[in-house]
């Protein structure tokens, strides 16, 4: 080390001794000397640096552009590599401004520049400029330049050093700049380089070997690396590089001990130079890891302060962001992850902000800018399964459910033992494919058991609500149970609470009492209930519900609305619950506690709607379904339904069907159907009631076919029931004349869905008996039907009337035995005792008949009874008669026989005697022979009379038959006057019964309320499903979505009254084509008949 | 506490099976099953075989025999059809006692008291209860049901508010009448007093079959439409449980002798038997394949005949006899 320079006295031996550690705080005063004396110029040089190394960079600029001045120039004209020297020092020093000074980079890389150039002007082959050129280029990042400055350099010299290195950092930049395998072989042509500079210069600093670590660590040979590292820091205890590199290295290992370590080198290089970036963030790293914030914000501000990197930037923006982030300010974090980003070209550089602000923005609900971050994500790492599942998620969330799918199911391939995206590809499923959802949520589950991880209650209430789906009602309710863990519901479960044991009386069907509970929380019990455990609940009390416990659900809902008062869909629930008791001013209370919850809910309007349709309020029935119209803004198909029913029905329920009137409606209806049916062309309740629009009109072919589509869409699901279809179809089979097909399909309908117990379905199958004339079975059905339904007088009616028409037409029949009339004797006594039972029960119960007409009825009944016993008696009599016939005949034969026996015997006699008197008359043949002749005579006689007699007794007995069949013939003609009379009437009855029918109509369609509200409560409950906050309402939505059309459905059900109606208006034709052409109906009737019968 | 089937008898009548009721032993012969069906017959049968008791199943009904009792003697019974006639006849003969009728009061469920002194008739639309009395089969009393005050909404059972007796039980001790109705009310009288003491609510759909606890005369079962069984406490007048579990109406209910269970029939084709103690359901018979219109247990009594028996009669036109042990 030069300590002292030596510089001579111009003209003299002497020197002027300068030490170099008492430098004049003035250069002037050194510039003097050197300018007196002429010094030689590497002396100003030596000086200079030594200024620079002092830090005294004013007075080193001083020296050296004194020493660059043209007056030296000219002085020194021939001292060539000095004046080379001092440009290039000078022009390497602004390169280092350059750097350091970023906003007047230019200025300094043109000075620079301008120095170069002016020392290439005094000699163009010095390496030394070239490599100063090459340091420019570098500077200036423009690697090939720099690459060939070094290698013009490396041409001259193969081992000069500078030029090595310079060319090993050319390569390993060019590394930085690309990626993936051709990154490498950069890198080992810089770790060449390094090698041969250590070679040619082993005792090189420090920096060649710092270099070799780099490019060893980027080659992935970390041991190297860290050897190359700590040579350094042999070298150099106090090389900050290589401590921060090495920290690194340790802090990679990610063990305990590996923090510890590479913390402590981190320290260390933060306590020798308090401002490298590298060590500043990785310090705000550990701490922010530790979580102390204040310190992460501190030295990340430092970090950007002192660091013009782009990516120490990026890194150390992506600190302050991850910091903010953790604290939950997103905003801040948002910003600062922008700000990280925006430091980055390209997303292989560093790709940890993408993540965060993709985060971020997922949070704040920009899931576009967010799915694009978390692409970027996914272009460096493919396969991250954090990032997959954030994007699935985010699909989910935009609607794309292709897409999500696609992404979550490759998350879990590529790790199947994350539950998480098992989990997340279940939800996804469980509107779409429930199997498969379930296997995967089942996954997730057992995924979680086995890492003995606590499996989240909403993963259970999914696996249950798609078991309940199923069906699976055992498993359903096993996990339900397990999702619920402990609480009070296993006391109502046990059958501890609610049912035994306590004395509860009318709180068990009082849904609106909660004394129970209040009890329950006297007597210590913990009505503890999580509000991540009421949707769960819920769906268990669901569950209950489908498995017939209705008590217990109730009280399960009502523990609900306990500890919720606001839980909206219990109400419904237990309104519904209510209404399936026939409790409708509960029902009515408890919606009147839901709209207090909230008075525009559209489920809630949709259940008091159908409520008061059950009761009979037409009018504020359809306004609540305006109302609940309005309140989902007409979007929701269900209520659109409910309105075009309601239309339906208005059309059919006047009692005088004004024609306009029905057609307005039916037009409405119509137009509401077609509405749902656009939204959503699925719509199978909506199919449904267009399906009865188009019977109504007429066109059955084309509602068979919208019916059996229906009907088969239908038959996929255990949720989608639509017991009308099958109705509606049967009544378009009856309607087309096709009976027996309709019967089946009604008696399939009734045991499928209704348990052989809903009556209107066996009054349409009487009366499709009764169209297709079997009289029997229309009988039995309608007994069925009156078993069922004891209090309906219509039934009776119609059994009375069936009976009626069944022996009017026995008697009508051509050939009947007596047995048949005795038992059409007893049909008419049993018709008679039905009919005057219906007046007699008049007059304490008003059922709706006109008493004359059931007068009428029995008047009709009596006289067929009375022609009905005559035509007994005949027919009795004629039994007698054919008997007496047979008797006399068989008399006759016998007669016959002894006569012909009597006659052989007699011929026999006289055939002897004949010989004998032969014998005489051998003797006195001539004499005797006119005597014996007259003898003869006289015995043939005897049989001739008894011939004539037996004809005078038959024409006796004929002029009888005559007599009496005349007798006959006038009563039957009176009969058949009276008879006409009758039938006449009889018509008018059917009419009358058509009225009856229309009448019952307006019945039946109270009952089709029934029906309907059959339909609503599940879709009450579905509906009421559909609404929780949680991310289960999601999947619960899926499910009640599908099933949220079903009221709609059922209510057309109700069509099959107005279908009904339709074949009572066919009726009414055929009795008006009777009625027209008498000659008909005399055909069928009886009298002729009865005339060719007795001439028989 | 268990059932298992012995023995079924398909196609016992040649149409459903409505109504059934064990006629207790005599000193001749065990206890036996009365049955009745819309085929207008009745049919008696000999336990456990289930073969026929009568050479011809008796006749004269029309319209359906919707129920039959049995005198607590086990020599006389009755028989009901939906043309509002009874017919009571001689249990070994078949011979017919008389036919009773009230018009225009219609014949719905009927019980004799446990002394056998009287015949109480459910009266449908007459909503009364007709009392009969067992020697001279006259007419006794009418135990009128009032109408409710208010009509309920969505009542629509026949309207004005009045009544349906659809069903009736006696108590054990023989003091009290229960007669329920189609709006689900359950009326219960002081028979001596001929008097109306209260209805209990708790049903609002048809109430078909009512049974007292064979050993708490307070204790009642009620079987309705809506898919329930209540247990009331008919003096006080409050409802102590209702049991769910069948999935369509309860048509029938009976209590077994024990006191200890009772079993339901449902439309929803099947038998439960129940357990009091812990009010639940422990046994499900699903062998019939419609409606259960009928289940009764049979008395105790006879000759050596300890086992307990049920009796199940089906819309399928089947019987079916179960141990109960």
């Amino acid at each position: 080390m030069v300590t002292r320079v030596h510089i001579p006295v111009q003209n003299s031996a002497e020197e002027v001794e300068v030490a170099l550690d008492q430098l004049p705080r003035d250069a002037s005063d050194i510039l003097d000397i050197l300018k007196a004396e002429q010094a030689p110029l590497d002396i100003w040089l030596i000086i200079a640096r030594e200024y620079f190394k002092q830090g005294k960079i004013e007075q080193f600029r001083q020296i050296l552009e004194e020493g660059s001045s043209p007056e030296i120039d000219e002085y020194y004209a021939d001292v060539k590599y000095e004046r080379i020297a001092i440009l290039n020092a000078l022009a390497a020093f602004h390169t280092y401004l350059a750097r350091c000074e970023r906003s007047r980079k230019d200025e300094h890389f043109r000075t620079a520049t301008q120095y170069y150039n002016r020392a290439s002007r005094i000699d163009k082959d010095e390496p030394s400029t070239y490599i100063g050129k090459g340091q420019l280029c570098l500077a200036k990042r423009e690697f090939s330049q720099a690459g060939e400055y070094f290698n013009i350099v490396l041409g001259g010299d193969q081992k000069n050093v500078s030029a090595l290195v310079g060319q090993a950092c050319v390569e390993f930049n060019r590394g930085e700049l690309i990626y993936g395998e051709a990154s490498r072989v950069h890198y080992l042509e810089s770790l060449n380089f390094y090698k041969r500079a250590l070679q040619a210069y082993p005792h090189c600093p420090a920096v060649v070997r710092f270099g070799i670590g780099l490019c060893r660590y980027k080659l992935g040979q970390f041991e190297k690396a860290r050897q190359a590292f700590q040579r350094v820091l042999q070298l150099d205890p106090e090389n900050v590089d290589a401590l921060v590199a090495i920290g690194i290295m340790e802090l990679h290992t990610s063990e305990a001990d590996g923090i510890r370590k590479g913390m402590e080198k981190m320290m260390k290089a933060f306590e020798i130079y308090p401002y490298c970036g590298m060590a500043l963030n990785y310090l705000a790293n550990h701490f922010f890891f530790t979580g102390q914030h204040f310190l992460v914000e501190q030295l990340t501000e430092t970090a950007l302060a002192v660091c013009n990197h782009r990516l120490m930037k990026s890194h150390s923006y992506y600190n302050l962001a991850r910091s903010y982030h953790s604290k939950g300010d997103f905003e801040k974090a948002g910003r600062y992850y922008m700000a990280s980003v925006k430091e980055i070209e390209k997303p292989q550089e560093f790709v940890l902000p993408f993540y965060g602000l993709g985060q971020v923005q997922l949070k704040l609900g920009d899931f576009r800018s967010s799915l694009s971050n978390f692409e970027k994500v996914l272009e460096v790492y493919p396969e991250n399964c954090e990032t997959l599942k954030a994007v699935g998620h985010i699909y989910v969330q935009l609607g794309q459910h292709e897409k999500a799918l696609e992404t979550l199911r490759k998350a879990s391939r590529i790790d199947p033992k994350d539950a998480q995206a098992f989990l997340e590809v279940g939800e996804l499923l469980m509107s779409t494919d429930a199997g498969a959802s379930l296997e995967s949520l089942k996954t997730a589950q057992n995924l979680l058991k086995r890492k003995h991880e606590e499996v989240p209650i909403e993963l259970l209430n999914d696996i249950g609500v798609l078991y309940f789906e199923r069906g699976d009602f055992e498993l359903a309710d096993q996990t339900f149970k397990e999702a619920l863990g402990k609480g009070v519901w296993q006391l109502v479960m046990d059958g501890k609470v609610g049912s035994s044991s306590m004395d509860l009386g009318a709180f068990i069907v009082q849904y609106r009492d909660m004394k129970l509970f209040h009890q329950l929380e006297k007597d210590g019990i913990s009505l503890d209930l999580p509000w991540d455990k009421v949707t769960t609940l819920f769906n268990y009390a669901r569950l209950l519900e489908e498995l017939h416990h209705a008590e217990k659900a109730s009280i399960m809902y009502r523990l609900i609305l306990f500890k919720y008062p606001d839980y909206l869909d219990a109400y419904l629930r237990l309104a519904a619950l209510s209404k399936a008791r026939n409790d409708i001013q509960q029902s009515f209370d408890l919606i009147a506690d839901a709209l207090k919850v909230n008075d525009k809910c559209p489920n809630t309007l949709s259940l008091l709607g159908n409520l008061e349709l059950k009761s009979d309020d037409w009018v504020k029935a359809k306004d609540t379904f305006r109302a609940a119209k309005d309140a989902t803004d007409g979007k929701d198909s269900y209520t659109t339904l409910l309105l075009g029913n309601w239309n339906y029905f208005a059309a059919l329920r006047s009692e005088k069907r004004g024609p306009k009137l029905e057609a307005t409606h039916l037009e409405k209806a119509k137009e509401l159907f077609t509405k749902v049916l656009v939204l959503r062309p699925g719509n199978l309740y909506a199919a449904n009631g267009a399906g009865i629009i188009l019977a109504e009109k007429g066109h059955f072919d084309v509602s068979k076919d919208i019916f059996t589509q229906v009907q088969e869409a239908a038959s996929g699901s255990i949720f989608v029931q639509i017991p009308d279809v099958w109705i509606n179809l049967a009544h378009v089979y009856f309607a087309q004349g096709h009976f027996a097909l309709a019967v089946k399909m009604y008696q399939n309908c009734l045991r499928k869905y209704y348990y052989n117990t809903d009556t209107q379905v066996l009054l349409y199958l009487a009366r499709t008996h009764y169209e297709a004339e079997q009289w029997q079975d229309c009988k039995k059905t309608l007994l069925r039907a009156i078993h069922l339904a004891p209090s309906n007088y219509t039934l009776r009616f119609d059994a009375g009337v069936a009976m009626q028409k069944f022996s009017a037409s026995t008697l009508q029949k051509a050939k009947r035995s007596a047995d048949e009339i005795r038992s059409t004797v007893a049909e008419l006594k049993n018709a008679v005792r039905v009919f005057s039972h219906l007046s007699a029960a008049s007059s304490y119960h008003s059922h709706g008949f006109d008493e004359k007409k059931i007068e009428t009825h029995v008047e009709y009944c009596k006289h067929l009874l009375d022609a009905a016993k005559v035509h007994c008696e005949v027919a009795e009599r004629e039994e007698q008669q054919t008997r007496q016939r047979l008797e006399a005949a068989r008399q006759a034969t016998l007669a016959e026989e002894a006569r012909r026996k009597a006659e052989e015997q007699k011929k026999f006699q006289l055939e002897r005697r004949k010989q004998e008197d032969e014998l005489k008359k051998v003797m006195e043949q001539e004499e005797h022979f006119e005597r014996v002749k007259e003898q003869w005579k006289t015995t043939g006689s005897t049989p001739a009379s008894k011939r004539k007699d037996r004809s005078v007794l038959e024409d006796e007995e004929g002029g009888n038959g005559d007599r009496k069949r005349r007798r006959g013939g006038k009563r039957k003609r009176k009969e058949k006057r009276q008879k006409k009379r009758y039938e006449d009437e009889e018509d008018d009855m059917e009419d009358e019964h058509e009225e009856v029918d229309a009448r019952e109509n307006r019945g039946r369609e109270n009952a089709q309320d029934h029906l309907l509200a059959a339909g609503l409560e599940d879709s009450d409950a579905e509906d009421d499903m559909a609404e929780t906050i949680s991310s289960i309402s999601r999947r619960r939505r899926a499910w009640s979505e599908s099933e949220d059309d079903q009221p709609s459905g059922r209510r057309p059900a109700a069509s099959p009254a107005d279908e009904r109606e339709n074949s009572a208006g066919l009726d009414d034709s055929d009795a008006e084509i009777d009625d027209e052409p008498k000659s008909n109906r005399r055909r069928r009737s009886g009298g002729n008949v009865f005339d060719d019968d007795e001439e028989d | 506490m268990k059932l298992s089937g012995l023995k079924s008898v398909e196609n016992a009548h040649d149409d459903s099976i409505w109504a059934c009721a064990w006629v207790p032993a005599t000193e001749n012969r065990p206890a036996l099953l009365l049955t009745g069906s819309l085929d207008e017959t009745v049919r008696l049968w000999r336990p456990d075989a289930l073969e026929t008791f009568w050479p011809s199943p008796s006749t004269g009904h029309c319209l359906g025999v919707v129920s039959v009792a049995a005198h607590p003697s086990g020599a006389v019974a009755a028989s009901a059809s939906l043309d509002s006639f009874v017919r009571v006849f001689h249990v070994d003969t078949n011979a017919t006692i008389g036919t009773l009728e009230a018009p225009p009061s219609g014949v719905w469920g009927m019980q004799f008291d446990p002394k056998g002194n009287l015949l109480a008739v459910a009266g449908g639309s007459s909503a009364s209860v007709k009392l009969w009395n067992t020697s001279t089969f006259e007419l006794v009393a009418t135990l009128a049901i009032p109408h409710s005050e208010q009509p309920r909404p969505g009542d629509k059972s026949g309207g004005g508010g009045g009544k349906f007796a659809l069903s009736v039980a006696w108590s054990a001790d023989g003091r009290r009448l229960a007669c329920g109705s189609m709006d689900g009310t359950i009326a219960v009288f002081d028979v001596a007093r001929a008097k109306l003491l209260h209805q209990l609510e708790g049903h609002f759909m048809p109430v078909r079959s009512l049974v007292y606890s064979p050993l708490d005369s307070r204790v009642l079962f009620s079987a309705s439409d809506d898919s329930c069984v209540h247990m009331y406490d008919a003096e006080g007048k409050s409802l102590v449980s209702a049991m769910s579990g069948h999935a369509s109406w309860v048509l029938s209910v009976d209590a077994s002798p024990d006191g200890a269970a009772i079993a339901t029939g449902s439309s929803d084709r099947t038998v439960k038997l129940w357990d009091l103690g812990m009010r639940a359901a422990v046994q499900t018979m699903s062998n019939h394949g419609d409606l259960v219109w009928g289940v009764a247990f049979r008395p105790p009594g006879g000759a050596g005949v300890r086992a307990g028996r049920l009796a199940s009669v089906s819309d399928d036109k089947s019987i079916s006899l179960y141990d109960y042990s």
